[in-house]
């Protein structure tokens, strides 16, 4: 952002420190610290598809509470997640995310059928009161993970792109054929935007940029938790 | 016994019911002055607004297959009806005009206290209940609009009827109005599938049957709320 309006420029470096923060906690540092063998990928990737389930049911309840301008953002938004671009040949991301789990001999099967992790559900559970919270709030809780996994914000690499290095490293998988981490490379630097377009034009006042601040913040401590229990999930296993 | 036969009857039923409610009959007995109806309309851009919120927060709480149902709903809601070109609230909008109001009548517009009490145990409905009774709620309010099930018609297509009959505006001339006597009975008849696909146990039933008596009940609260309203227009 080149201007401060109403001291929105200070909100987004706050926000965008955030992310970047992210990577040095000990949750984010133990879970790209290990080494990916093949089922701790499989069991990432499976998990990780409830993780996206868990998004659109978030965005799902931020939509319903936002004014009519953004909700109309926010359904565009979920159109790339929930239901892809067909007319450039792209699917939805669940389907995606079912499609990647291939590269690691993964069958669609294996995603119906292994369970949610404990402590996931739980951060996902959490991630639903705060989508259910005042709307600022809500859509900044939303769009922070989005930002966390911008690749123009967040120094050294996205999460998303973290990931995709690791499996290129430890398994020999190409990025390119890690079709769902490649387009969320892409897409969330598009989607990372979102907040402060609704921002300039709704959190004018220093209290909506406070619920902003803090929506982001609760959901990104949710979201070291996560990736706490899926570090400790994956080391169990060998 | 067919599980959702038998609960698609019974829901039929209750919509059918609701237009022999003291409340719907207060409401459509209300005789219509231009005043009122521009006071219906845009009542009714805001009623189509709290629509919005609970499918919402229904695509929310629902599992992906009917997220993605939701979603298509919305398109014509929020985003563009092909019959029309635009979304209904612009539509809605658009439609004052033939009754002589602006945007800003509706933009500035306030929802009178017993409409906000419904609006709020609409939200509550669609935000806390399990999704089979948080989407029956807001499927009910369409399958009650849906002129193929509503013995004399749905709603819309009554309100259209009074606006015509009473104030001598063609019912093709109240475009949201025409466009929901269509629209609604295709969102109901789409939404209404995926009872087929997820009403499995008697369970299931009762919490689609929660969710439409409830929201029955607070669509007969804000009926007889317009009717309380618009009586005291002059």
């Amino acid at each position: 952002m080149a201007a401060d309006v109403n001291g929105l420029d200070k909100v987004w470096q706050e926000l965008v420190r955030l992310c970047n923060e992210q990577f040095e906690s000990q949750p984010f540092k133990r879970l790209l610290g290990m080494k990916f063998t093949k089922p701790r990928a499989q069991q990432y990737s499976i998990q990780m598809a409830y993780y996206v389930q868990n998004r659109r049911d978030c965005w799902g309840y931020v939509q319903g509470s936002a004014p009519l301008p953004v909700k109309q953002i926010i359904w565009r938004h979920e159109e790339d997640e929930l239901i892809g671009q067909k007319a450039q040949g792209k699917v939805d991301h669940i389907t995606l995310a079912v499609k990647e789990g291939e590269v690691f001999g993964l069958s669609a099967d294996a995603f119906e059928k292994t369970a949610r992790l404990e402590g996931g559900e739980v951060c996902f559970s959490a991630w639903i009161r705060l989508s259910q919270k005042s709307w600022l709030e809500a859509i900044a809780a939303s769009a922070i993970l989005e930002m966390r996994n911008s690749a123009e914000l967040i120094r050294g690499g996205s999460l998303s792109h973290r990931i995709g290095m690791i499996f290129e490293r430890d398994l020999g998988i190409p990025m390119k054929k890690q079709i769902n981490n490649a387009e969320h490379v892409v897409m969330d630097v598009e989607h990372a935007h979102l907040l402060m377009q609704v921002a300039k034009a709704y959190a004018t006042t220093a209290s909506a940029q406070e619920a902003i601040l803090s929506g982001a913040r609760e959901s990104l401590m949710i979201d070291r938790v996560y990736r706490g229990h899926l570090a400790e999930l994956m080391e169990s296993l060998d | 016994m067919n599980l959702v036969k038998d609960l698609c009857a019974e829901l039929d039923r209750m919509v059918n019911d609701q237009f022999d409610s003291i409340e719907f009959k207060a409401f459509l007995g209300v005789p219509l002055t231009l005043e009122r109806g521009r006071f219906y309309v845009i009542q009714n851009a805001l009623y189509t607004s709290n629509r919005r919120d609970c499918w919402g927060y229904v695509q929310g709480g629902a599992p992906l297959e009917v997220k993605r149902v939701v979603w298509e709903h919305e398109s014509d809601e929020l985003i563009n009806d092909p019959r029309v070109g635009m979304d209904h609230y612009n539509l809605t909008v658009k439609q004052g005009e033939v009754i002589g109001l602006k945007r800003e009548d509706f933009d500035n517009a306030q929802v009178p206290a017993m409409a906000q009490a419904c609006f709020h145990a609409w939200h509550h409905i669609a935000m806390r209940g399990h999704w089979l009774t948080s989407y029956a709620a807001s499927h009910m309010l369409e399958r009650r609009n849906n002129g193929k099930i509503v013995k004399g018609g749905g709603m819309s297509f009554r309100v259209g009827k009074k606006f015509e009959n009473e104030l001598g505006i063609n019912l093709k001339r109240m475009i949201s109005l025409d466009v929901h006597v269509v629209a609604d009975t295709e969102h109901s008849e789409n939404i209404s599938e995926m009872f087929e696909k997820y009403v499995k146990t008697p369970q299931d039933c009762e919490r689609v049957l929660e969710g439409a008596r409830e929201s029955m009940a607070i669509d007969r609260a804000y009926r007889g709320a317009l009717g309380f309203y618009m009586e005291r227009i002059n």
